[in-house]
């Protein structure tokens, strides 16, 4: 039997109930797909931020209950926390993409997206809510700083992700159509035309990639004011490397001539992949996560 | 042949696959571990296997020979790549610009051109165009020039050069600085480190002495801190001490000290318990716990003993003596103990006798792992560092926007022509929306 995350006191319950929120509001997104309504698409945008406030909420009693039992970094340690809290920031960053383009369809994704970043912290039993007292390596200012652009930068690159998907959904069918405006095949006629998809790609991804190379230059200016060193190859700091390689590729690829929007998309969504890999992968498979210890003795970073 | 060597050594695609070059073989680094020991690697490989990967260099990747290869051609790629495009952008950004005729014979595939007839005169007309365009930036009868944030046309050179500077901060680092660790028990002083890329020993400049080493726990158990109270002392003489815990170093003389683990020392060797007794003082008696070999002072008449064991005892001989400053061996005796189940034995010379009592396991202890860092130049790799968020800044939201206009008279001579020609750097929507809205603008004015 799997026991859920839902506590009042730790927060997690209203994590829980954004959870369903989100769901619903994936349900509506779903409808919206199929039918093409704005009223329900509406909808599930409003929903969308209902969750988005009720997070913020459970955000907020959770860093007090941290800090009632005598922690005071926040809570942005353990992978509940950093679960939550990537669903968080790629809502935050589909709400201020939505505010600024017609692009409804996307929230299908997002939505999905999200709902399994909750589902997996209130479910999995690798990830309980308890507040656990932070370990002595992340007791630092550092801390918020680095895991908060590092967040930002993977929220946009989830964006960027599911922008990846609907434009090689939408170009692959306006080139069947022979790029007219043919009003045909449901969704793929909700979209806005590739090409605009394509700009918003780019600048989320920019937008990633700016937040992730911050973030990563945080975390060694931490290592080597904390650690010993600024950089130790150690498979997570690699592994943002590969990341930042990933995106940095994505910036060059454009002045390749042929290059077109369509690679372009299956870049952003690989790199998704990359960064997935990075955050959850190195966690749970690589061994040896950010041991910094000398050999033979016992870890204590 | 030379312009074939600068066309590879720029382009765009060699940058690409250097990209994901450097990516896959950084991506074998986690997935072998490195710097692993040579036994270790055999044990989880064998030995074949350990051999292949040695000599693809697969356990050592970041430190061998193609993968620094991979980064120094990134960094001519950067280089000349710059340099081929640097006198393009100096144009660009100084001038002389290029006419409106050259724009147009280019026929760049991003390009979007509009005509819009104007009922007003020449002065008119350019005052409306410059209320949407900006002050030009450069004029003529015909011909007007508008260009904004052109600076920024140098951002991605800052950004790669950024890049540059990165890379020469960490070769000053690699070549002048060093990462070793030591392993300290609780009371003990070192003055040699290993390093951590070869474990070979280093020679430090001050000794280091831990005088306490502490784990302090959370209520349930969890660790709270890992506290190391450690001295340096230099010439013998104790010049500071301090608390280190993680993330919070000791730096001395340039050189910074990290709380990075904590042990538990189990020995493999043994310690003998003596008693040493004063036949002429007999409150005189010390307990002396030694090491075999190692010399003691007896604390009397400034005797100094070792405890020796023979090589290879006879039968029945007691298997050990003791040799008194480095000249005279004395023997161990055995002398039946009353009540007691086990024997006396004793070695006596003049006056001092020594009781043996028995061997004992050295007591296991705890130490604190500490990484000894010299971290020369990191101040340019931070340097680099901000220089290159500066730089990828201001090349992504900052965009050089240019628009040629040609006033011409139409062909009755009563309106004036105003061609209006956009060239963006990147060609998006939002781009052409914007031209569009803003040319809607003027035709509506200008009509």
């Amino acid at each position: 039997m799997i026991s859920a995350n839902a506590s009042a006191l730790d927060g997690s319950l209203y994590f829980a109930i954004s959870l369903l929120l989100v769901i619903l509001s994936f349900a509506g997104y779903f409808i919206f797909l199929l039918t093409g309504n704005k009223t329900v698409s509406k909808a599930s945008f409003v929903v969308l931020i209902a969750a988005f406030l009720i997070q913020t909420f459970a955000f907020v009693i959770r860093w007090i209950d941290a800090y009632k039992i005598g922690i005071d970094t926040p809570p942005l340690v353990d992978l509940y926390d950093s679960m939550v809290f990537f669903a968080y920031v790629i809502i935050l960053g589909f709400i201020l993409i939505r505010i600024f383009y017609d692009f409804d369809i996307l929230g299908f994704i997002i939505t999905i997206v999200a709902a399994l970043a909750l589902a997996f912290a209130s479910f999995s039993p690798l990830a309980p809510s308890a507040i656990e007292p932070t370990i002595p390596a992340l007791q630092s200012y550092w801390l918020i700083y680095h895991i908060m652009t590092l967040f930002v930068s993977y929220g946009a690159f989830g964006a960027s992700f599911g922008l990846g998907i609907l434009y090689l959904i939408k170009s692959g069918k306006e080139n069947k159509n022979g790029g007219g405006n043919k009003k045909r095949g449901g969704f793929v006629s909700l979209l806005p035309p590739s090409i605009i998809i394509e700009e918003a790609i780019y600048k989320v991804v920019v937008f990633g990639l700016v937040f992730l190379t911050v973030g990563i230059l945080i975390g060694a200016a931490w290592a080597d004011s904390a650690w010993g060193g600024y950089w130790s190859w150690d498979p997570k700091e690699t592994w943002s490397l590969i990341t930042w390689l990933t995106y940095i590729l994505f910036i060059h690829a454009r002045f390749i001539k042929g290059w077109g929007g369509k690679k372009m998309a299956w870049i952003a969504v690989i790199g998704f992949a990359v960064v997935i890999f990075c955050y959850l992968g190195v966690d749970l498979i690589l061994p040896g996560l950010h041991s910094y210890a000398t050999p033979g003795s016992t870890s204590i970073l | 042949m030379l312009s074939k060597l600068n066309k590879f050594f720029s382009s765009v695609k060699l940058a690409i696959f250097l990209f994901i070059a450097i990516a896959a073989f950084s991506m074998v680094g986690t997935f072998i571990n490195q710097g692993d020991t040579a036994s270790q690697y055999r044990t989880i490989f064998g030995t074949q296997t350990y051999h292949v990967l040695y000599w693809l260099g697969f356990l050592n990747i970041y430190g061998s020979w193609y993968f620094i290869g991979l980064a120094a051609l990134l960094v001519v790629n950067i280089v000349t790549a710059s340099v081929n495009i640097f006198p393009r952008t100096l144009k660009a950004v100084f001038g002389p610009y290029p006419s409106f005729k050259e724009m147009m014979d280019k026929k760049s595939p991003k390009a979007v051109y509009e005509v819009v007839e104007s009922t007003k005169n020449a002065g008119e007309t350019k005052k409306v165009l410059n209320e949407k365009f900006g002050k030009p930036f450069s004029e003529t009868e015909t011909e007007l020039y508008y260009s904004k944030n052109s600076i920024f046309r140098f951002s991605p050179y800052i950004a790669h050069l950024s890049i540059i500077i990165i890379i020469i901060g960490v070769i000053l680092n690699v070549k002048y600085g060093f990462r070793s660790y030591a392993n300290i028990k609780v009371g003990g002083k070192t003055d040699i480190s290993y390093l951590t890329k070869n474990r070979k020993p280093l020679n430090l400049p001050f000794t280091i002495r831990l005088d306490d080493y502490r784990t302090k726990y959370y209520k349930d158990g969890i660790p709270k801190s890992y506290t190391s109270k450690i001295s340096i002392i230099k010439n013998h003489v104790r010049v500071a001490t301090k608390n280190i815990r993680v993330n919070h170093p000791f730096t001395y003389d340039g050189i910074t000290i990290y709380q990075a683990s904590y042990g538990h020392y189990k020995p493999t060797k043994v310690i003998v318990g003596l008693l040493v007794l004063n036949l002429k003082n007999r409150k005189f008696r010390k307990a002396i716990y030694a090491d075999v070999g190692k010399l003691y002072d007896a604390g009397i008449d400034n005797i100094k003993f070792r405890f020796i064991t023979h090589k290879k005892p006879k039968k029945g001989e007691i298997p050990f003596f003791i040799k008194l400053n480095n000249k005279h061996i004395i023997n161990f005796h055995v002398l039946p103990y009353k009540n007691q189940s086990t024997p006396l034995v004793f070695a006596k010379y003049d006056n001092i006798v020594f009781i043996y009592s028995g061997v004992k396991q050295v007591k296991s202890y705890y130490y604190s792992g500490v990484e000894i860092t010299k971290n020369s130049y990191t101040s340019v790799i931070w340097v680099g560092s901000i220089i290159l968020i500066i730089g990828l800044f201001f090349s992504f939201f900052f965009n050089h926007r240019e628009i040629w206009v040609n006033l011409t008279n139409s062909k009755d001579g009563k309106k004036i022509q105003a061609e209006i020609l956009a060239v963006p750097k990147k060609k998006f929507e939002s781009f052409y929306k914007d031209f569009y809205k803003k040319t809607a603008a003027i035709k509506k004015e200008l009509h």
